[in-house]
């Protein structure tokens, strides 16, 4: 238990701006990032032999694969946000509701048919 | 509650604080996307071994460094008033507490049904139990039923106050002769601290808030004690 509350307390700032430890899909951003960047600036080297543009290229592919994976990430999180409170809110209304007039997954008395007159 | 040398938000205790925490991480990651790219910059201008004088002009350039940030500030924009709008939403209170800041401690009125009133003064350093935190416990806490709306209606009595509870991702100016109007969903039972943010005289830093969410049971139970009691 110590351990973890260590764990959560400490975080890591890279450029002693972002917690990739604590914000939610920033280390998979980045390492993906890192990743993309490694490909593209070998893959450019690999087909001009120019250094430093490579360089420059594989700065430009960390920049996209981040954002990219990032917005990806956080586009998905909120989703299943969205849908944790609407999960949220039908236990409550189901709580609530059940048995009740109001309870949507009643179904109403099927109607008799006249009888003979 | 903050922990020493906290240097992000504490967690979320309601709905709108969970909101700016995911935009402050959108944020950040611009911010750290645009340090990161400036920084390469400076690299690659010290290590270059060659300088170009005799460029005068490039279209290109010029319009991707004046798009780009465009975008960028879009990018923040767009988010933050989504925010902005979400948290004057007319949200329907189930309660609504008067919150009056005094020098130097808040007074709290609960008047929909019955007149449930009470001062919350800062628990002395010397009278703390064991486990209690210094200079953030009050005798007195703000009971509010969990999950539920609360609207809190701020004012001073005398100087300028402000209520401000950081979790709730709540704060409010408390200004004397005017009413301000304030709302937080807690999300979860739980005890939430917070500090006067206005300077208001020599203990502006010993007059905390406390807010207590419970079950609306325990919530009932609460207040018809204390009507009881009065």
């Amino acid at each position: 238990m110590s351990e973890e509350e260590q764990e959560t307390k400490k975080g890591f700032r890279l450029l002693w701006i972002l917690d990739v430890q604590k914000t939610p899909c920033a280390r998979e951003a980045l390492l993906h990032g890192a990743g993309g960047s490694v490909a593209a600036g070998l893959l450019h080297f690999l087909a001009t032999s120019r250094v430093r543009r490579s360089f420059d290229v594989g700065f430009a592919g960390f920049m996209v694969t981040t954002l990219g994976s990032w917005f990806y990430c956080r586009i998905n999180n909120a989703k299943l946000r969205v849908q944790q409170r609407m999960i949220q809110e039908g236990i409550k209304n189901k709580v609530m509701y059940e048995g009740s007039d109001l309870d949507p997954t009643k179904r109403p008395a099927a109607e008799k048919p006249p009888g003979p007159s | 509650m903050a922990f020493p040398s906290q240097l992000g938000f504490q967690d979320a205790a309601s709905p709108v604080m969970e909101e700016l925490l995911t935009f402050h991480d959108h944020a950040l990651m611009i911010v750290f996307m645009i340090s990161a790219l400036i920084g390469y910059f400076i690299i690659a201008m010290v290590t270059a071994n060659l300088s170009d004088m005799y460029i005068l002009d490039s279209q290109e350039i010029e319009i991707i460094w004046t798009v780009l940030p465009a975008v960028v500030l879009i990018l923040i924009a767009l988010p933050s008033l989504r925010i902005l709008y979400l948290m004057d939403e007319v949200n329907d209170p189930h309660l609504t507490i008067k919150a009056m800041g005094h020098q130097w401690y808040w007074s709290y009125e609960y008047t929909d049904y019955e007149n449930l009133e009470f001062d919350s003064y800062m628990i002395p350093t010397q009278d703390l139990a064991p486990g209690q935190f210094r200079l953030l416990e009050a005798d007195h806490r703000l009971i509010v039923p969990a999950e539920s709306p609360i609207r809190v209606l701020v004012s001073a009595e005398d100087v300028l106050h402000s209520w401000a509870v950081p979790a709730l991702g709540v704060k409010m100016d408390a200004v004397p002769g005017r009413l301000n109007q304030t709302a937080f969903i807690a999300s979860r039972p739980g005890v939430v601290y917070g500090q006067c943010s206005e300077i208001c005289g020599a203990n502006h830093s010993f007059m905390p808030i406390v807010v207590e969410a419970v079950p609306l049971q325990q919530f009932e139970d609460w207040s018809a004690l204390m009507i009881q009691d009065a």
